[in-house]
């Protein structure tokens, strides 16, 4: 009791100066805060790799429409973890920025692995870059050709994966189990590229990746698509059906429709680009405006296009909303969730 | 697009106005990142791959390859000179290249590394064009289980470095191998020997515990001895005799040919086996060096096939870590990741569509590595006059100066301060290692090989069984480690037996 009074005074007095500063951040024009200042765009990863080229490709065009200077610093570690505690741990005065990963960020706070010191819900968004369309992928020299062929194969098809709670693994281990797919899901490569080597290999038969990276590989009739996570289908693979189009069709659909929701929401969340809990309101306008500006310049559209990169914007509101989302789950989806991510199904 | 079409473009490409300046500047960039140690050709790359959006196709990539091609040259230079790996793939040249230095015979050191260095690297770039039309079948070839015999064989080799005190250095490379252990594991997401480090959960960085091994090591040595960095060397060379000592030592290279294919096969070979890297291909080659050496005994005091050895390695590593990006779009190494990314940044597809329609940027890439080295060998020449000059000072001036560019380095690789305490636990572990004549490259191998043994033996059990290694070449690999391993025991005992 005395403690929590205490903390009210110290919050009552460091609160003080605190309104005042926000009073004067507000008197000063955002868009002259940012002229000529420098902005850290942390990149969670090594250099190479879709996080180090959405953030090099689009650190242009955020100097030119925010008149800062963006610096694009690589902070790999812990799964990209690092580089998240790093954005969310620094000054809140809108000059730090960084790109996460999404999903893997919400799946590691809801299994509560060591380390995590981010709360998905509370950092500030300027928007999502891009939100990976996951598919399944199968192998051209194994016997299936559709997800019907996996449903009703008589023995256990090989699935590759990286490690626990990559996404690679958890799209298998959460869409498998639920509709009906006996599998046995090896893990333990280092990345996707890697489960790609074993599967033209012939050591396992199929992974989940994303459509950006499967599509070279249906061209060069390495494997074929055979389902894929949007509950609508994407333009750029209309023939493929969307693994809800199954589940709604399972006799125990409405069993499964909770968990499925929850890996829905998961995917959504994407590559978003956050700043730290408590940016000043009117720099996080001006940087979330600047952010929508970039991404729709016609010349950033184009490069992406060229080099066959996704986008898909959506903007900063939208975006805390769909990554509150994925963390506010019922007790049993979140049990269930969790314990597929931990590798305990 | 023929072969033939593909190289005639290629090497047109290549040496036009319009590539072959960026790939000079490439070249160049790449020789001093190799320089400053702890700086890698990941870095190198990384920095180069900013300037690529703007650039056409084959510039960009020979820009690219450039940087990254001469890094293991400029990493020999400071090996050499300053007893300090410029990268990890450098390693192995310090067991030979600093006593040579001490004899003062650096400039012969450092011609024969430089020119190793073009001679492995031009041999791997030919094998990988020799090999690109079964490229594709050559890169599926190193399943899981075959890696893990093949690492198992590279761990053997540590019977060699060490013939003198076997014992010790199985003791050091089991060590190594439960330093690799350290980190979150990939199987089961478990924390291991991290005591609740977050930055343990990564496990050990390469580049901080080389740099600690080795150089703080020698920092604290040299410190503690006092004198000049290049022990019993009183006056700098002069300009003229270092010239001549380097083309001394250019010769040698070129008179120990038939040393140079080995290594450059064995490097190049280990290239193309994803996840062994190239510190752990130059230490084999120093292996192969010294047991097919007519004088064993003088390795480790300043034999120069110790330093043609490794680095013709790793060089040669170049061609064959290409390979997999190529014919796949699978980067092997965090370097390959950037070569991919700077491929799609200036809109080039991999895998079967550029084996087709793009050969000539694959010949791009060739002639990239080759005209890149020969470019470096010919700048690092004239960089050894003024750097050797440095190995003449006092320890009271050289090694604060260095010790703050290796601190400097450890930290740069992942910008993390913990790397600093790691680089300076390692050099106090190395520099009692060295008294207590337990051998470092002993357990560097483990280490290194650590993350690939684990990893494939794994993915090998579950996907192939308890019996993956009666395979066909698995078992044979596994029989040839058995034969090695039983040759050199025997050696072992018929020298004992005579003394």
């Amino acid at each position: 009791m005395r403690r929590t009074f205490l903390k009210g005074v110290v919050a009552a007095l460091a609160a003080a100066p605190l309104i005042t500063a926000a009073g004067l951040a507000r008197a000063q024009d955002a868009a002259s805060f940012y002229k000529d200042n420098v902005i850290k765009w942390i990149i969670p990863y090594n250099p190479g790799g879709g996080y180090d080229e959405y953030s090099r490709a689009i650190a242009p065009y955020l100097e030119k429409y925010t008149g800062a200077r963006v610096d694009v610093v690589n902070l790999p570690g812990a799964g990209g973890m690092k580089g998240a505690n790093e954005i969310f741990d620094a000054p809140a005065d809108g000059l730090t920025v960084g790109i996460i990963n999404g999903s893997a960020m919400v799946t590691n706070q809801l299994s509560e692995i060591e380390g995590v010191r981010y709360k998905i819900g509370e950092y500030g968004y300027l928007g999502r870059m891009v939100a990976d369309l996951r598919v399944l992928v199968v192998s051209s020299q194994s016997p299936y050709k559709t997800f019907e062929d996996l449903m009703a194969a008589d023995r256990d098809v090989i699935v590759g994966a990286t490690g626990l709670g990559g996404s690679t693994y958890v799209d298998a281990v959460i869409t498998g189990p639920a509709l009906g797919v006996g599998q046995k899901v090896v893990h333990g490569f280092d990345n996707s590229s890697d489960v790609r080597q074993a599967m033209l290999r012939g050591d396992v038969e199929a992974m989940w990746g994303s459509l950006g990276s499967a599509l070279q590989g249906v061209q060069d009739g390495e494997h074929v698509i055979v389902v894929q996570s949007d509950r609508v289908r994407s333009p750029l693979a209309l023939d493929v059906p969307s693994i809800f189009e199954y589940a709604e069709k399972m006799p125990n659909a409405a069993e499964i429709a909770p968990i499925m929701a929850a890996w829905d929401a998961l995917n959504a969340v994407g590559r978003p680009v956050a700043v730290p809990p408590g940016v000043p309101e009117d720099r996080l306008a001006f940087l979330q405006d600047a952010f929508a500006k970039a991404m729709a310049d016609p010349d950033f559209v184009k490069m992406m296009t060229d080099a066959g990169r996704e986008l898909s914007y959506v903007d900063g509101p939208t975006m805390r909303n769909i990554a509150r989302a994925s963390t506010e789950l019922t007790d049993d989806v979140r049990a269930k969730l969790v314990a597929a991510i931990r590798g305990e199904i | 697009m023929t072969i033939f079409e593909g190289l005639t473009s290629g090497f047109l490409q290549s040496i036009s106005l319009e590539v072959l300046p960026y790939l000079s500047i490439g070249a160049i960039f790449g020789l001093v990142v190799g320089i400053i140690p702890g700086l890698s050709g990941h870095f190198a790359m990384a920095m180069a791959v900013t300037f690529l959006y703007t650039m056409e196709p084959a510039s960009g990539i020979a820009f690219l390859m450039g940087a990254h091609a001469t890094v293991a040259q400029g990493g020999g230079l400071t090996a050499i000179l300053f007893s300090t790996p410029g990268t990890g793939q450098n390693a192995a040249t310090l067991l030979d290249g600093p006593p040579m230095r001490d004899r003062g015979e650096a400039g012969v050191a450092v011609g024969a590394a430089m020119a190793s260095c073009f001679l492995g690297a031009t041999f791997g770039a030919l094998v990988l064009a020799a090999l690109i039309p079964v490229l594709r079948e050559v890169v599926l070839f190193f399943g899981p289980p075959e890696v893990v015999m093949m690492a198992f064989l590279a761990l053997t080799f540590v019977a060699v470095l060490g013939k003198e005190d076997l014992i010790r250095s199985l003791i050091a490379a089991l060590c190594g191998l439960l330093l690799a252990m350290i980190g979150l594991d990939n199987v089961t997401n478990t924390d291991r020997f991290t005591m609740g480090l977050l930055s343990l959960s990564d496990g050990l960085s390469l580049v901080p515990v080389i740099l600690g091994l080795f150089a703080v090591a020698e920092m604290f040595d040299l410190w503690g001895t006092g004198g000049s960095l290049a022990r019993g060397v009183t006056k700098p060379l002069s300009a003229a005799e270092t010239q001549r000592q380097i083309f001394r030592g250019v010769g040698l290279a070129f008179k120990n040919w038939w040393l140079v294919m080995r290594c450059s096969a064995i490097g190049t070979a280990i290239g193309i086996v994803p996840g062994l890297g190239s510190a752990a291909a130059s230490f084999i080659a120093y292996g192969h060096a010294k047991q097919t050496s007519k004088n064993k005994e003088t390795f480790g005091k300043g034999n120069v096939e110790g330093v043609i050895g490794p680095e013709s390695a790793n060089d040669a590593v170049e061609g064959g870590a290409v390979a997999s990006t190529i014919a796949f779009g699978i980067p092997g190494s965090s370097s390959m990741a950037i070569l991919l990314s700077g491929l799609f940044i200036v809109g080039l597809e991999t895998g079967p569509r550029m084996l087709n329609q793009h050969l000539d940027i694959v010949f791009v890439i060739i002639f990239t590595i080759i005209i890149g080295n020969l470019i470096g060998t010919l700048v690092g020449m004239f960089l050894v006059n003024p750097m050797s000059r440095a190995t003449a000072m006092r320890a009271e001036v050289i090694v604060p100066v260095l010790m703050a560019v290796i601190l400097t380095g450890a930290y740069a690789t992942d910008r993390a301060m913990f790397d600093i305490g790691v680089a300076i636990v390692f050099g106090i572990v190395g520099y009692l290692m060295k008294v207590l004549n337990y051998s470092r490259a002993a357990l560097l191998i483990g280490f290194v090989l650590g993350f690939a043994v684990e990893k494939n033996l794994y993915l090998a059990l579950l996907l192939d069984g308890p019996f993956f290694f009666t395979q066909p070449i698995p078992a044979a690999l596994g029989l040839f480690t058995l034969a090695f391993l039983l040759f050199n025991i025997l050696s072992i005992i018929r020298d004992r037996r005579r003394a």
